[in-house]
């Protein structure tokens, strides 16, 4: 699979008709890529997934102006579950599971593309098989899964949706590196097996360019600076301040003071 | 014996119109406050349909029926789609304001006068003799056997598994049930069609029963304490609470005092409450992880 | 909770000023000329107009607890008839049997409310949203059926008819001291009210509104505050009630259905949630509403027809208008009113971007 998988251009989200969250951003995401999008608390990367799954109306908010295209046709302002029928599935931040139903049930309850009986029970099965912990808590009510968990089966039911393109939203928060680095494999794995293009949303720009290929940053929605996962590592602004050290030396918070000033994207 | 009967057939008309709330609550967690008004609605239709199709009593009957299975996709489509993903508590009060709505336009249409769609349809209601000596009317035996019919339907329909769990979890979260690929719009308006479509079938018999006129609200109203008292997303639940509160009731009139017939349903419902506030067999729903 | 926007320039810098009730002079000025306005409306206006005003500073105290439970606590009560009545019932039964001059009935009022306020209030301890909407329901139930079992056991299936209450030996029966009285007993409901949410007792409700377990963590002690708000709501209520006794000079339970639990519902909505001054908004549109359609109805042609119809026209006209609140404007009147302030400060701008200041 090649090819632009989603385009989006000068994309302007604004929210109860008063509050502009994305200020014109133009990005691409090819087919079978992994790409990162970083950026603070509050830099428009939650909306933009949103934008694109189709999920703004319940927050009052619209795409105003831009494009924003799958495989080709415009998609922004479609209603959700038209886009997950397109194969566009989002992981969200919060409320990622259904609290009061089973494990079981949760794998249950999506509504895959091209529904047919076997195929949706050979996609349950195949998510028991990437994620071996669920299997054993079959059975377990989905509010009472501990963090990691949660996570686990939050993939597992976007997968079980036969998505073309996953959205991932803050994969990390809320849990120990230890399990992050766990579910950060799996994704990979996902990516290589199932052949999904993934596009992760997320604070911490170290875990984000671990498994990326390419990334952009956002920053009071727009975006300042994008490029390979290489370039991004070693660019010296993402490294002081989203990767925390100036190669390497230590710092004095004096000096930090002056970081508005020298952040050199917005020249 | 008599005490019996009475109570079979009250369970049946709570069991009826209980079901109701907890179609719509199961699908939504909204309380369809509105539910009274709708049943009144429906059985003002067949009135008005018997009205039309003098004669042809089928044909009225089947009208109604079409008619009130509208009535709720309307509700739903027209007003309270506009309130999905608000927060509960407002989308109960619009289902209040649209009750009052419609209490309002019903007087308007049709005048607070009692109605009889009974002699309106030609038919009549013979009052059937029982072993033991107690009687029931022809139109209560009905309302018992429809009961048995709707609940069996509906069984069928959500035993079919998939479809069960997934109207529950677009209770729980309609957000991520959409993000799933399920259409939100299609189940809430399948379920508000059968909320109303139930209620209507309870209405239109309570009517031909006892005629019609604005105090079948109340008895809406004090439906939804067995609905309640059954757990709100069980259907099960609403058929032994119906058969619960109906007990309750009949046998404090019966033994206690008639003017207890109105309270009898709430004062099981603040005891259910009290000990257990998800009902009898609803889903516990306390979870709160900060 | 929703604060009126300000133009830049006026900016809060200490904590008087945040708490302060009035801040720039505009607001001090339409206070002051609000004031005058009310004081001299009595001497200008017919008996029927005085007697609109009164009832509407009646609504006044009852939508204002309303909006302290509902609004400010997130405590969703349906039972708000039940108190009046109960408050109502206190002034009746007393005066039926004791013969007890107002300023003993109306402290028990009070007290019969703080009473059932802890009654109502005891579900919410365990129970949330739509179970403790339920149960406050219910309880309204009991309530008004105690109070019909009273009227009928004593044989006033009609209702109660009280005496106008009495000082000094003179009777209040004057429309104009009635408005005085009304008014004052609004403005100290207003008063306490601003005051409990400036205190702790104000910021101990929003917390529990906005998240009760985060707000438990922080070490506010949720059952109490949570009954004290039912406690001070209902009291208030009650006295709402009783005073409303004494102003029609007749107690009966249908009064008090569950028509007007909803009627004072819908003055919260429309007013607007968590704000007193939506509370006072709400009151007003909902109290003169019915006399609005009633003087459009008669106005149409062919008004002699549509006269029998009004009940009927009220109705649905409040469930319609109700529903136009709560799908386009949730924010009710002061939502309304904040839009507007907010397009005026912000012109020529149209938005806010996310990184300005609110």
């Amino acid at each position: 699979m090649t090819g632009t998988l989603l385009a989006i251009e000068k994309l302007e989200v604004v929210y109860k008709r008063s509050i502009t969250a994305v200020q014109g951003i133009t990005l691409a995401v090819e087919a079978g890529q992994i790409v990162a999008l970083l950026g603070t608390n509050g830099a428009g990367k939650s909306t933009t997934l949103r934008a694109i799954s189709g999920f703004l109306g319940l927050d009052d908010a619209r795409v105003t102006e831009g494009t924003i295209s799958f495989k080709g046709t415009r998609i922004e302002n479609r209603p959700p579950h038209e886009n997950t029928r397109r194969g566009i599935v989002l992981v969200p931040e919060r409320d990622k599971v259904f609290p009061n139903l089973t494990v079981a049930e949760n794998l249950v309850a999506p509504v895959p593309r091209g529904t047919s009986h076997a195929e949706h029970r050979r996609r349950e099965a195949l998510v028991y098989q990437f994620f071996p912990r669920l299997g054993e808590l079959k059975t377990r009510i989905g509010g009472l899964l501990s963090g990691g968990e949660r996570q686990m089966l939050a993939l597992a039911s976007a997968i079980v949706c036969r998505p073309e393109l996953l959205l991932v939203d803050e994969l990390s928060l809320g849990l120990a590196p230890v399990v992050v680095e766990d579910l950060l494999r799996r994704l990979i794995e996902i990516r290589r097996e199932l052949g999904i293009t993934i596009l992760i949303v997320e604070q911490s720009a170290t875990v984000a360019l671990e498994i990326a290929d390419y990334g952009y940053v956002m920053e009071n929605g727009r975006i300042v600076l994008d490029g390979t996962a290489a370039r991004l590592r070693s660019h010296p602004d993402i490294q002081e301040f989203y990767l925390g050290s100036k190669s390497g030396e230590r710092r004095n918070y004096r000096d930090v003071k002056q970081y508005r000033r020298s952040r050199r994207w917005y020249g | 014996m008599q005490l019996i009967v009475n109570i079979i057939v009250l369970s049946a008309i709570y069991a009826l119109l209980a079901c109701g709330y907890v179609l719509i609550y199961r699908v939504s967690r909204v309380l369809n406050m509105a539910h009274g008004e709708i049943a009144m609605l429906g059985a003002y239709m067949l009135f008005t349909s018997a009205s039309l199709f003098v004669g042809n009593p089928l044909t009225a009957i089947a009208v109604a029926v079409v008619m009130s299975l509208t009535i709720g996709v309307l509700v739903y489509v027209l007003l309270m789609r506009k309130m999905t993903g608000e927060m509960v508590l407002a989308a109960i009060l619009t289902t209040i304001a649209i009750g009052i709505l419609l209490r309002g336009l019903i007087v308007l249409i049709w005048s607070a006068a009692q109605q009889r769609p009974l002699e309106a349809l030609g038919f009549s209601n013979p009052s059937i003799e029982l072993i033991g000596g107690a009687r029931i009317s022809a139109c209560a035996a009905l309302m018992v056997i429809m009961t048995a019919v709707v609940y069996g339907g509906l069984f069928a329909f959500l035993r079919f598994g998939r479809w069960g769990v997934r109207m529950r979890a677009a209770g729980q979260n309609p957000l991520l049930a959409a993000q799933r690929g399920v259409n939100l719009n299609a189940i809430y308006a399948l379920a508000w069609a059968l909320s109303s479509l139930s209620g209507s079938i309870a209405g239109m018999l309570i009517a031909l029963d006892s005629g019609l006129d604005q105090t079948m609200v109340v008895i809406g109203l004090k439906a939804f304490a067995p609905a309640l008292v059954g757990g709100l997303d069980s259907l099960i639940g609403a058929l032994l609470g119906s058969l619960i509160v109906a007990a309750a009731e009949v046998l404090a009139i019966h033994y206690i005092d008639p003017l207890l017939s109105d309270v009898v349903p709430f004062l099981v419902l603040i005891a259910m409450l009290i000990v257990r506030p998800w009902g009898l067999f609803g889903t516990r729903e306390e979870l709160d992880r900060v | 909770m929703s604060r009126a926007p300000r133009a830049s320039g006026y900016f809060r810098t200490s904590y008087a000023q945040d708490l302060a009730l009035v801040g720039t002079r505009l607001e001090r000025t339409s206070l002051g000329v609000f004031i005058l306005a009310l004081l001299a409306f009595p001497f200008a206006a017919s008996a029927f107009q005085l007697d609109l005003a009164c009832q509407v500073f009646l609504a006044c105290v009852g939508a204002l607890s309303l909006m302290l439970l509902t609004g400010y606590a997130g405590q969703i009560s349906l039972g708000h008839a039940g108190l009046m009545a109960a408050g109502a019932f206190t002034v009746g039964i007393l005066f039926r049997e004791t013969n007890a001059p107002f300023w003993i009935t109306l402290p028990c009022a009070a007290l019969v409310g703080a009473l059932l306020g802890i009654i109502f209030g005891l579900p919410s301890l365990r129970l949330r949203g739509l179970y403790l909407a339920v149960s406050t329901l219910a309880l309204h139930f009991v309530v008004i059926y105690l109070g019909g079992e009273y009227e009928s056991r004593r044989g006033f299936s009609t209702g109660i008819v009280i005496d106008p209450p009495t000082l000094g030996g003179f009777a209040i029966t004057d429309g104009r001291i009635w408005y005085f009285i009304l008014l004052a007993a609004a403005a100290t409901t207003l008063l306490l009210c601003v005051n409990l949410l400036r205190a702790r007792s104000g910021r101990a409700w929003r917390a529990i509104r906005a998240h009760e377990t985060v707000a438990e963590a922080l070490g506010i002690s949720i059952a109490g505050y949570k009954l004290l708000a039912f406690v001070i709501s209902s009291a208030i209520t009650a006295v709402a009630g009783a005073l409303f006794a004494y102003y029609r000079g007749f107690v009966s339970v249908e009064a008090f259905s569950l028509f007007l639990t909803i009627q004072y519902l819908a003055m919260v909505i429309i007013g607007g949630m968590g704000s007193l001054l939506g509370a006072l908004l709400g009151a007003t549109f909902v109290t003169l509403f019915p006399y609005i359609i009633e003087t459009g109805l008669l106005s149409l042609p062919g008004a002699q027809r549509y006269a029998s119809l009004l009940f009927a026209v009220n109705y649905a006209g409040f469930g319609f208008v109700m529903i136009l609140f709560l799908i386009f404007e949730p924010l009710g009147l002061v939502g309304i009113w904040h839009r507007i302030q907010s397009y005026f400060l912000l012109w020529p701008f149209k938005h806010r971007s996310a990184s300005g200041s609110r």
